[in-house]
């Protein structure tokens, strides 16, 4: 059985009606249909989890915005669903990665479930499918100005110390860096950014100069650290992130954790439904 | 016999070790490691490893195969290749199957040659090519 799970976010009521009344139109026209919930005040995303899992439904959907996405995984408590999305948010990141480009295109998606496993990375007691920034590239860039984006990225380097797979401690003078289970430049048969490889990917950012930060701009921007050269790239499973101690950790702009906070990869945990048009 | 040159330097490697970093513990990977930085403990991977000019390796080296370019105070055992270039300064043993050595090279310590594959003589290539100036 599937279960829909509807987030306003934050979107206008009206345009959120109008919306969910067109989803569900199309998982009529697809006999898609089950059974559909809608966040409230009252009843979070996890509250709704619950709710399926007691219905003894399979099949997750987080109609929204990525934060829905990320709220439904978050709540799965290691029960056994196949997940799916349908974006309501134009601006969803999660969209472009799954290949689902609009709430038609999603329920055509789901409709023909083709399944994909994935990995699924944790931090602290959170899942997340996507990826975690620090120090400079935490900062929206897309959004700065070019000498506000100049400037942060001609700032000292700071001194981080990172554990990986409890084998050996890294300590690096850097800007800051990325952990990537996936990306929206991510693609299939690429090494870096591959969410079905069993790894995680670190790559950190050293100190540049004023001519590569203009150069390089928009690949820092993009997450492409990788094409700057002197770039650190570690492909593991588990990454402590021990010094400076503090040092806030962020997915999409929002503050997950802080230093000393440790990530670990659970290889092709995740059954998710993905489109065509995907990007790995 | 399978091609390996310093051309293989343009292989993607999966691990990048960047020149400011230094690490401490066993280094391990499935894929390819390429070493700018610093590194203490031990480097294993059953592809190729490629320690470039200006790092410092203080660990022992197990790989397919194996590009010297920097300083390496350790063993270096290889399966396959191991190239040392005009920049590589080496002290410990080594062992590897096919052995090319440049010019300018320095190596103390011990060498043992194991067999190739093809026709079971031991197979030592080295060149003497004029190092490349610095652009």
């Amino acid at each position: 059985m599937y279960y829909y799970i509807f987030d306003q976010g934050n979107l206008p009521m009206d345009k959120f009606e109008r919306l969910q009344t067109e989803a569900l139109g199309y998982f009529a026209e697809f006999k898609i249909s089950g059974e559909a919930a809608r966040v409230t005040p009252l009843r979070s995303v996890a509250d709704l989890v619950d709710t399926a899992s007691q219905r003894g439904a399979k099949t997750l959907v987080a109609c929204g915005s990525d934060d829905t996405f990320n709220l439904m995984l978050a709540s799965l408590k290691g029960r056994d669903f196949t997940l799916g999305f349908v974006p309501l948010d134009e601006k969803s990141f999660l969209s472009k990665i799954l290949g689902i480009e609009n709430i038609y295109i999603g329920a055509k998606t789901i409709a023909a479930r083709r399944i994909e496993k994935i990995d699924l990375a944790k931090i602290s007691n959170n899942f997340f499918i996507n990826y975690l920034e620090f120090g400079v590239t935490s900062h929206n860039l897309k959004s700065l100005s070019w000498y506000a984006a100049l400037k942060l990225l001609s700032s000292e380097a700071k001194n981080y110390t990172i554990r990986i797979d409890d084998s050996y401690n890294l300590s690096i003078a850097a800007l800051g860096g990325l952990a990537i289970n996936i990306r929206s430049a991510s693609a299939s048969g690429q090494k870096i950014a591959d969410p079905t490889d069993s790894h995680l990917d670190l790559l950190i950012l050293e100190k540049m100069s004023k001519m590569q930060t203009l150069r390089y701009r928009q690949d820092i921007v993009s997450g492409n650290l990788e094409k700057i050269p002197n770039t650190t790239v570690i492909k593991c499973r588990k990454i402590d992130f021990l010094e400076p101690r503090g040092t806030p950790l962020t997915m999409l702009g929002r503050i997950v954790a802080k230093f000393p906070a440790a990530v670990e990869l659970i290889p092709q945990r995740l059954r998710l439904i993905v489109g065509k048009n995907r990007t790995f | 016999m399978d091609k390996f040159s310093d051309e293989s330097l343009n292989q993607q490697a999966e691990t990048v070790v960047g020149p400011s970093v230094k690490i401490q513990g066993d280094l391990n990977s499935d894929g390819n490691i390429k070493i700018e930085g610093y590194v203490t403990g031990k480097v294993k991977t059953s592809q190729s490893v490629f320690v470039m000019n200006g790092s410092h390796i203080t660990a022992d080296i197990l790989a397919g195969n194996s590009v010297i370019g920097g300083e390496v105070q350790g063993n270096i055992k290889v399966t396959g290749h191991l190239i040392l270039q005009n920049t590589a300064k080496i002290t410990g043993d080594i062992s590897c199957q096919i052995l090319r050595v440049e010019d300018g090279a320095q190596f103390t310590g011990k060498c043992t040659m194991s067999p190739s594959n093809g026709n079971g003589k031991k197979a030592v290539t080295p060149t003497h090519e004029e190092p490349e100036s610095e652009e």
